[in-house]
């Protein structure tokens, strides 16, 4: 058993690297990510956004119990793509982060030193023997000093900081489609627009508003913000995403 | 693996559980060097003055240093006092500097006065630093800013504060001549004569006056054995 795998075997533990100096495993996440619906997030000028595909499997299911976009702090969202049960244990550990500092020195969080405190927590799961990475991307957007930031978590552990990001499902496609639309000077309800755009440019059917999740974090109240399903169907309608045809 | 880098209450580096446990005998205590002490600080709007005695003595009752400077600078733009225990306030000093340093390092940015003195209450309050009661003296993006820190950890900030035995004296200086709108040159003689004012009459304080100015650019302390050099 032992001596014939052997070669084969560096996918089995995370803490192996391959001869080419792989991880196989946090790949691997990586492809779990991939498999979970998209997030987008917008960081405009005066606020991010961060909006979620969480479109049910079944007319059944409560749409509210679909978790996609967290509160993590007043100031502070946490959008996910990937293994919604992973996302929770993270953003568990971001919302303790941020009343840690609050603590320790009395002052908001920054959306820079929560994110690395949640990536700093995800690296350990790629070099820890025993333990599986995180199947998850996080986008963590908020308000730090005045100003807007958009930051990335991936299954790996590394921090990214973005204008307009997408993880999840069809992430290339609508990567794209945000390099080709965004700006930098657009307002709140235009990253709205565009992060809703996004979402509907890899749908064929259309935007169905009960199907996406949207909040927002403004620099003037600095407050993470969720919008009602009848805001997003009343903005879904006002920028014309809806499908041709009703489902 | 652990979830949290840091207890919110304890420095990060060693864990209060890891230091000795030095209780005193009750006459131990004599031998153990306290500042006595009195420190002053003053916020006005160009920055903070601070000012300090000093002597140390073994319970107020002998010198056992006439040559102390219980002021020292901890972040780039602020200085905190060394009051009562003078290993206590030491330990207290190492420890808060290692932790501006890390936060730095680490965001690109000095920590805020007013997170540095939350962070400070927390350790006096939860750590063993026993029998201190420094003033914290900084400038920030916010302003000037003096806090006194208690030994159970109470955080309090004000326009002018003053800590140690020779506390009355100084206060008394100060309330008969503290006014807004000071210079940081009258906020310096009137700290010093405050000091001077407990040197003559507190046998804790004595020896000379250190000066520490606290302003944008940095922290600059001196030290004088006469006060002739800056009433």
């Amino acid at each position: 058993m032992q001596g014939q795998n052997q070669q084969q075997a560096y996918d089995r533990g995370i803490t192996i690297f391959s001869p080419d100096g792989r991880l196989y495993q946090v790949e691997y996440a990586r492809e779990a990510v991939k498999r979970g619906t998209a997030s987008v997030g917008v960081r405009t000028a005066d606020g991010v956004v961060l909006a979620a595909d969480r479109h049910a499997r079944s007319p059944l299911l409560e749409r509210d119990s679909i978790e996609k976009i967290h509160k993590a702090d007043d100031h502070v969202g946490i959008a996910s793509a990937g293994h919604v049960a992973d996302a929770r244990k993270l953003i568990d550990l971001a919302r303790r982060q941020a009343q840690v500092e609050q603590l320790r020195y009395g002052q908001q969080i920054g959306v820079e030193s929560l994110t690395k405190e949640v990536t700093d927590y995800i690296q350990e799961y790629t070099q820890t023997g025993g333990a599986r990475p995180f199947g998850v991307a996080l986008l963590v957007g908020g308000i730090e000093d005045g100003e807007p930031r958009l930051f990335e978590t991936d299954p790996s552990g590394t921090p990214y900081e973005w204008q307009a990001v997408a993880i999840g499902g069809d992430r290339e496609e609508i990567q794209s489609f945000l390099e080709e639309e965004y700006t930098p000077e657009m307002d709140l309800e235009s990253g709205v627009e565009l992060a809703l755009e996004a979402l509907g440019s890899v749908s064929d059917d259309g935007l169905d508003a009960s199907g996406v999740d949207i909040a927002t974090v403004d620099v003037e109240s600095e407050q993470f913000t969720s919008l009602t399903e009848d805001d997003v169907a009343e903005r879904v309608d006002e920028f014309d995403l809806e499908g041709e045809d009703d489902e | 693996m652990s979830e949290f880098t840091e207890d919110p209450y304890a420095p990060e580096l060693g864990s209060f559980e890891d230091l000795p446990q030095n209780e005193l005998a009750g006459n131990d205590e004599d031998t153990v060097n306290k500042t006595g002490t009195t420190t002053v600080g003053i916020a006005v709007d160009d920055g903070v003055v601070i000012a300090t005695d000093m002597r140390a003595s073994l319970g107020g009752r002998f010198v056992s240093n006439k040559n102390v400077q219980k002021v020292e600078q901890i972040h780039p733009t602020a200085a905190l006092t060394l009051v009562g225990s003078v290993g206590g306030a030491q330990s207290f000093i190492r420890t808060l500097r290692s932790e501006v340093d890390l936060y730095e390092a680490r965001r690109g940015e000095d920590i805020s006065i007013d997170a540095l003195a939350t962070l400070a209450g927390n350790f006096a309050r939860g750590g063993p630093f026993r029998a201190i009661h420094p003033i914290l003296g900084g400038v920030d993006d916010e302003g000037s800013h003096v806090y006194s820190i208690d030994p159970a950890g109470g955080v309090m900030a004000d326009d002018y504060t003053v800590t140690g035995s020779g506390m009355q004296l100084a206060y008394g200086v100060l309330e008969g001549s503290y006014e807004e709108g000071l210079s940081m040159d009258e906020a310096s003689t009137l700290a010093a004569r405050a000091v001077y004012a407990a040197t003559e009459r507190d046998t804790g304080s004595g020896n000379g006056v250190y000066l520490a100015l606290v302003t944008d650019d940095g922290v600059d302390i001196t030290g004088y054995d006469d006060f002739d050099d800056v009433l």
